[in-house]
């Protein structure tokens, strides 16, 4: 399959129902082939994989009808236009009705901002439009499961903010998304679970916010009054030190409420009180940099 | 009902094979290099005829020669003439652009994905290779036709056959319908190889390449004597075998031992387009 080189090696990953599920790794890392084993694109030389319940690839016939995917960029025939181009794709579609097949091809083409090009050739779409089509046809049908491999590849400002916008709408209608992405921010602001794969294994999975919080914890008090701040907490047993404009309070001393009573008691100003939560960019290098 | 129902029907695993041939001949009747390739077919029986007419008066042998004077031996020896090389250049460049051409394109894998069961990709694809092999060769057959009245005329619609008596105007059709009915099934062994070929390959040159490359070798082959114990089993053995339709009356065995041939081929070629497809991946 790839000769020598293992791609993926020992992953054992579940992804919830209804989970947007952003899979992050450095290129070459296995993301893709990880995708392409899911949907029986590839078969793997060991282990199992399983979509919506069935066995793949031997039994892949019975989910794929309710997986739109986006693998490796857009493949579409050049000589033919983005509607034709849909229309060959929805005919394959088994849970596509042949009268439905105008309307639904119209709407997917809507649905990606492409409408008014629907009619021009593939061979002349720019790389985001190219993109939007792929797109498309994943969402021909309403989908149980929507694996969208780097969907954000090319397009502009208003075309990532329209796939962000389609991902949340496919998540408010209860479907599950698997993302692979290297945009940390898009996958921040669209994600509830991650993953993150280095050199064909997981290092990290599970919901986001759990893993922004875990590691680097701790309550972040802006305040001018630091030195104050400083002795007030240190007569109570926490561990606190200067960090910018205020003061990071550790965690295992007092829960937050009374450091923050404590130190309003104490005569100081307390401007802003939060948990600090790390930013998945830094989560993300942290993870992908420490291990071989 | 609902929206929602009349647009799903939610209990079946693939989408009806109609409406999957139907989008293959879709794709493959508008694919501009294909219309290119019939439009420039049609103009071989046309160029046969005036080459005909020009040359008349200094004869000529062969069935080429028997053209003359007699245009309904055209349609046959253009099938026969474009058999060599011209129509299974045809089929093999359809069959290049079934499998390893979708999969240049990354369409092999939507269809993979949608599902096409691979089994069913297999029929879909040797369908669209069998439409272009039937819609050449009846192009060629009709032009030829058209052109042999026409250009080449004479024998008021009739038929001089090689054996010299003459046939009426609708024998002559039958005798074309049956010619053209031979070449589409050695067109169809020469698509199911080249199938077979594109199913291992992305690249669709790769496959034009061998089948033209092969047709060559086997051309070679069975003209060497030495090697006459090779022949019955090389496509290209019966290849000449059109003409005896032109025979009265017609003699059935080599037709018959080469559509034998073809069907074996056929069979080879099917078995392991489907074996490779059930475990490509894409």
């Amino acid at each position: 399959m790839f000769g020598k080189t293992v791609a993926v090696d020992g992953i054992d990953l579940e992804v919830p129902t209804g989970a947007v599920l952003g899979m992050l790794g450095p290129n070459g890392s296995g993301k893709t082939t990880l995708i392409r084993m899911l949907l029986g694109l590839t078969r793997p030389t060991a282990g199992t994989a399983e979509l919506l319940g069935h066995a793949v690839p031997d039994a892949a016939e019975h989910a794929l009808p309710h997986v739109g995917a986006l693998v490796e960029g857009p493949g579409f025939h050049p000589f033919l236009s983005g509607r034709e181009n849909l229309r060959r794709v929805a005919a394959t579609e088994p849970l596509l009705a042949t009268k439905a097949i105008p309307d639904a091809v119209g709407t997917a083409l809507e649905r990606v901002g492409l409408a008014d090009a629907a009619d021009r050739r593939f061979r002349g779409y720019s790389l985001g439009m190219k993109q939007r089509l792929g797109l498309a046809s994943a969402l021909l049908v309403p989908r149980r499961l929507v694996v969208l491999d780097e969907p954000t590849n090319g397009l502009d400002p208003a075309g990532t903010r329209d796939v962000r916008r389609i991902i949340a709408e496919l998540h408010a209608g209860g479907a599950t998304v698997l993302v692979s992405s290297h945009l940390l921010a898009e996958v921040e602001a669209t994600c509830t679970h991650v993953a993150v794969l280095q050199s064909g294994s997981l290092v990290a999975s599970g919901e986001l916010g759990k893993l922004l919080e875990a590691g680097t914890g701790g309550l972040v008090v802006t305040t001018p009054d630091v030195d104050v701040a400083l002795e007030a907490l240190r007569g109570v047993g926490a561990t606190a030190f200067r960090e910018g404009d205020g003061i990071v309070v550790s965690d295992g001393g007092p829960p937050a409420p009374e450091i923050v009573a404590l130190l309003v008691r104490a005569g100081v100003a307390v401007h802003e009180a939060r948990r600090r939560r790390a930013r998945l960019e830094e989560l993300f290098a942290r993870l992908t940099e420490e291990s071989p | 009902m609902t929206l929602v129902e009349s647009a799903t029907t939610p209990h079946r695993g693939s989408a009806p094979m109609g409406r999957l041939l139907g989008a293959e001949l879709r794709w493959v009747l508008r694919r501009p290099r294909t219309l290119v390739m019939l439009g420039l077919f049609a103009l071989v029986p046309i160029l046969v005829a005036i080459g005909v007419v020009v040359a008349d008066r200094n004869g000529g042998g062969g069935l080429i020669g028997a053209i003359a004077g007699n245009g309904l031996v055209l349609p046959v020896a253009a099938m026969t003439l474009m058999l060599a090389l011209l129509l299974p250049l045809a089929v093999a460049m359809a069959a290049a652009d079934a499998i390893a051409g979708e999969a240049a394109h990354g369409t092999l894998r939507s269809l993979l994905l949608a599902p096409v069961g691979r089994g069913r990709l297999v029929v879909m694809k040797a369908f669209g290779v069998l439409v272009v092999a039937v819609v050449a060769t009846v192009i060629v057959a009709v032009v030829g036709v058209l052109a042999g009245l026409v250009v080449v005329g004479g024998a008021d619609g009739t038929l001089v056959t090689l054996s010299g008596t003459t046939l009426g105007f609708g024998e002559a059709m039958g005798r074309v319908g049956i010619a053209a009915l031979w070449t589409v099934g050695q067109l169809a062994a020469v698509g199911a190889i080249a199938l077979a070929i594109s199913a291992f390959t992305e690249h669709p040159l790769v496959v034009l390449a061998s089948v033209l490359g092969g047709l060559i070798v086997f051309g070679v082959l069975g003209a060497i004597p030495a090697l006459d114990w090779l022949s019955p089993y090389l496509l290209t053995t019966g290849f000449s075998a059109g003409a005896d339709v032109l025979r009265d009356p017609m003699t059935w065995g080599d037709l018959g031992g080469s559509t034998l041939r073809a069907l074996c081929y056929m069979a080879i070629g099917g078995g392991i387009t489907t074996s490779r497809m059930l475990t490509r991946d894409a």
